[in-house]
């Protein structure tokens, strides 16, 4: 923070205990360091999801945490297939989902239908009905994979700021509009 | 009980039943000569220690699978130049005796005789009507809804019989050889 770059000034307030920052970093800070997911698995990609949260890589530690209601997610894991039935009920949690929420599209058969794109029932890609922020590759990705996706997610987090208004770093980009 | 002494007793109760050219492993598969046989055989062998509906599922043998059926784009990679994609056509194998029927299985297994029975039956496809099982078997229910949904098979006197996997808007039966896929709102 601002304390290890301004030492002069900071070294002479009163008890050392103000911190100054801007409320960009602070929110931002508080975005990216606990993003909680909406825990849904689709298909095998889920185990490594699983995986990832269990003690061996431990997901804790980077503040993720599974929630299994919609209301109290800010990232949506979207691991395995994306089948047409269930599209429906994916836009649904993501809509119960409070802004700012952010998609992580896990897998080959989230990202573009994987072995399924030329399949009568898989939708070709999550990104066809909700905007997606990172996107893993793999078939399925291992945990270390989703755990970068995070630290990359974090980083998107680290760039967005109340000036252009509470966007997502996709309104950022311009590549979607989220509120639609 | 061996597999010829079971064959033999069903058939001194069903004459015209014969055993199936080409049979499922090593499993006793009959063949049953028309669809009316199907409810007596199966009352028959569920009172002869046949109680419990494995599973029944069925095959369409109508020639080699329409490209229709497929979401297939010209050059699905943007990556990629034009024409560089693998293009996949279905061609006939003829080692393939291909037919307009479809063939139906059922699977009774007797648990205490640790044996299985598959029965199997022939349907013209244009008329794939047979009678259900599931007032006998309760197994039968979500199995024939299925073989309804995937293969358009009617079972007569099912107490429900609607689509149970595919969605409401998907048109025609997917595992038909000849299903041409209608585009959908999530394909563009």
């Amino acid at each position: 923070m601002i304390l290890e770059k301004l030492p002069g000034i900071t070294g002479r307030l009163p008890g050392g205990e103000l911190v100054l920052t801007t409320a960009d970093y602070l929110i931002d800070l508080g975005r990216r360091q606990s993003m909680w997911p909406m825990t849904f698995g689709l298909a095998c990609c889920a185990i490594e999801m699983m995986a990832s949260y269990a003690s061996r890589l431990d997901f804790d530690r980077m503040g993720v945490i599974p929630r299994a209601s919609p209301r109290q997610a800010d990232v949506m894991i979207v691991a395995g297939t994306v089948c047409k039935k269930m599209a429906d009920p994916i836009l649904e949690i993501y809509h119960q989902m409070p802004e700012p929420r952010f998609v992580i599209s896990m897998g080959s058969c989230a990202n573009c239908g994987g072995p399924y794109y030329d399949s009568y029932s898989v939708v070709k890609g999550v990104d066809r009905i909700v905007p997606v922020d990172v996107y893993i590759a793999g078939c399925p990705p291992r945990p270390e994979a989703l755990q970068y996706a995070i630290v990359k997610l974090q980083e998107k987090i680290r760039r967005m700021s109340l000036a252009k208004g509470l966007a997502t770093p996709q309104q950022e980009k311009g590549s979607r509009d989220v509120n639609a | 009980m061996t597999q010829d002494e079971l064959f033999a007793k069903i058939q001194a109760q069903f004459p015209k039943i014969e055993k199936a050219a080409n049979p499922v492993k090593d499993y006793l598969t009959i063949r049953l000569p028309s669809k009316g046989d199907l409810l007596s055989v199966s009352l028959w062998l569920k009172n002869n220690g046949f109680d419990y509906l494995d599973m029944l599922t069925g095959t369409d043998y109508l020639g080699p699978v329409d490209m229709k059926g497929y979401i297939r784009q010209q050059n699905f990679n943007v990556f990629l130049p034009d024409g560089a994609t693998p293009e996949i056509e279905s061609a006939a194998n003829p080692a393939y005796a291909y037919k307009p029927v479809i063939d139906l299985l059922w699977s009774f297994v007797s648990i205490r005789e640790k044996a299985r029975v598959i029965v199997k039956l022939e349907l013209p496809r244009d008329a794939a009507s047979v009678p259900s099982l599931a007032g006998l078997f309760k197994a039968a229910d979500w199995q024939e809804r299925e073989t309804f949904d995937l293969l358009g098979v009617t079972y007569e006197g099912h107490p429900n019989l609607t689509k149970i996997l595919t969605p409401d808007f998907l048109q025609g039966h997917p595992l038909r050889k000849d299903y041409a896929h209608v585009k959908d709102r999530f394909d563009e």
